[in-house]
């Protein structure tokens, strides 16, 4: 939660890079006002979109990043809401099942098919049988804003599980999706933290949802709370405060 | 001239903001928006499942609830319902979520009149923490114009409001302002302001008796207290951010 205050006569100083609803991609910065064959390409990822007056503006509020790789332009913005991106791995509970797909929440606003053969070496007669309520560590492997998305649990490529499947036992919590990027970030502060005390076992959604799995129940909640803590945090209190968790344990 | 608000000095004077953004843990997005002592607290859920008989095949769904201070909702508050959704429909992306409900759910929490801006700049606020795609950000203030001195206040209180000869409530995106400072070499004469706010309008009301000249003028009075109020939702957002990344920055 953020609360401020401030009288009508505040200093008005945007962050360079800070970007709310109808703010302009830098013309020059991304070359969007260069013509010709020369002109560069820019890719546009989450929260840009091209408006009618052919201008790129930003429609969430957030940070916006830029690569040079590619040209590529995106806003980096916290919601709670899952909207479903192609590639993504996500956390999923099945609701339904019909002869071809099971039906599966995975917080969007319809629920997610998962074909009954999306699974590792999955026939006709030898396929998994899931059961509603059944939890699921998935990837979407479409997503279209008019159809409602579908998942698999294999790696296309190869054809392997690459440890998607059905996550048995185990707990899962909802989280921001901000805050479910930064705990798939390799060097995540709060996980690491966490490591050096307890071992556990952990799925991350990029749908917001993390699913723990360790010894004992006490040290699950710890990781929980601990991990839904962080996210306000800075570095010294993030550190503190797990320090505190486990030694009250 | 003073007011009948003693706590502000001058007829512009807007009273003091304040929000807060993600107060409510299960919503999918929140924000209270408070000026002076007129509070709103609003909720956003979306985008979400909709009931067939309200779905749209091409495009999201809004919906807007008012709530009132106390008691059920009446003729007012559903007047302020069909504003606020009309206001947002063309500001919100809805074909980027067809088929699916963006639910606002508006409650009054204090009433001191200019209670549908405090609405206004509460819903932009929660759907801005939701994430729901928009054209633009929006700013609302209210102004009168005061039946003994016929002079315009800015953002009246409810003691204000009781002398008003009419009352307009505007509603201003934040595209024209930045294009203002785009140009700031350019010297601004009133024409140009003229034109400018055309486009800039997404809602206006009025109630009362006023002249054609009078409505100009708190237009543009209006319009000058929207870029506050544009400000402070930067402000806001830029906080809310800052606290998001302390640990990448550190």
């Amino acid at each position: 939660m953020t609360s401020i205050t401030t009288d009508q006569d505040m200093e008005q100083t945007p962050g360079p890079n800070i970007v709310l609803p109808g703010d302009l991609l830098p013309p020059t910065a991304s070359g969007l006002l260069e013509d010709g064959p020369t002109a560069p390409v820019i890719k546009l990822g989450p929260g840009l979109h091209p408006m009618d007056d052919d201008t790129i503006t930003a429609v969430k509020a957030g940070v916006l990043k830029h690569s040079e790789i590619g040209n590529r332009w995106w806003v980096e913005s916290n919601q709670r809401r899952y909207v479903a991106a192609a590639g993504e791995s996500v956390i999923g509970v099945v609701v339904g099942k019909t002869v071809e797909h099971y039906k599966v929440d995975i917080g969007t606003a319809q629920p997610a098919l998962l074909g009954v053969l999306a699974f590792e070496g999955a026939t006709k007669r030898n396929k998994p049988n899931l059961n509603i309520g059944a939890l699921l560590y998935c990837r979407i492997s479409l997503a279209n804003k008019d159809m409602e998305p579908e998942l698999e649990c294999m790696n296309p490529t190869t054809g392997k599980a690459d440890g998607y499947g059905e996550l048995k036992a185990g707990f899962v919590s909802k989280i921001s999706l901000g805050l479910a990027r930064r705990l798939l970030d390799p060097k995540s502060l709060v996980l690491r933290l966490l490591g050096q005390h307890i071992s556990f076992e952990m799925a991350t959604g990029m749908n917001g949802r993390v699913w723990i799995h360790s010894t004992s129940t006490k040290h699950t909640i710890l990781i929980c709370n601990a991990i839904k803590n962080s996210e306000y945090l800075d570095t010294q209190e993030c550190a503190t405060m797990v320090k505190n968790l486990v030694q009250k344990m | 001239m003073s007011r009948l608000d003693r706590t502000r000095t001058s007829a512009h004077q807007l009273r003091p903001f304040f929000s807060s953004q993600n107060l409510l843990n299960r919503a999918d997005g929140s924000a209270q928006f408070d000026f002076g002592g007129s509070s709103v607290l609003c909720s956003v859920v979306g985008p979400a499942e909709v009931k067939i008989r309200q779905e749209k095949l091409d495009k999201a769904t809004i919906e807007v609830i008012a709530r009132p201070l106390v008691g059920l909702p009446g003729v007012a508050d559903k007047a302020r319902e069909r504003s606020i959704q009309e206001t947002l429909e063309p500001l919100i992306l809805s074909s980027l979520h067809p088929r699916t409900l963006v639910q606002i759910v508006v409650q009054t929490m204090k009433d001191d009149g200019c209670i549908l801006s405090t609405a206004f700049n509460a819903t932009i606020l929660a759907l801005l923490d939701a994430g729901i795609p928009l054209q633009s950000i929006l700013g609302s203030v209210t102004c009168m114009i005061d039946s003994e001195t016929n002079e315009i206040l800015l953002d009246p209180t409810t003691e204000e409001l009781a002398r008003s000869k009419s009352t307009h409530v505007f509603v201003f995106d934040n595209k024209t302002s930045i294009a203002g400072s785009a140009n700031k070499d350019q010297a601004k004469d009133q024409d140009q302001d003229q034109d400018s706010l055309e486009g800039a309008i997404l809602y206006s009301d009025s109630t009362g008796i006023f002249t054609e000249n009078e409505y100009f003028e708190c237009a543009h009075a209006g319009f000058k207290a929207a870029q506050a109020v544009h400000g402070f939702i930067r402000t806001a957002v830029q906080k809310k951010l800052e606290k998001e990344y302390q640990q990448t920055q550190a």
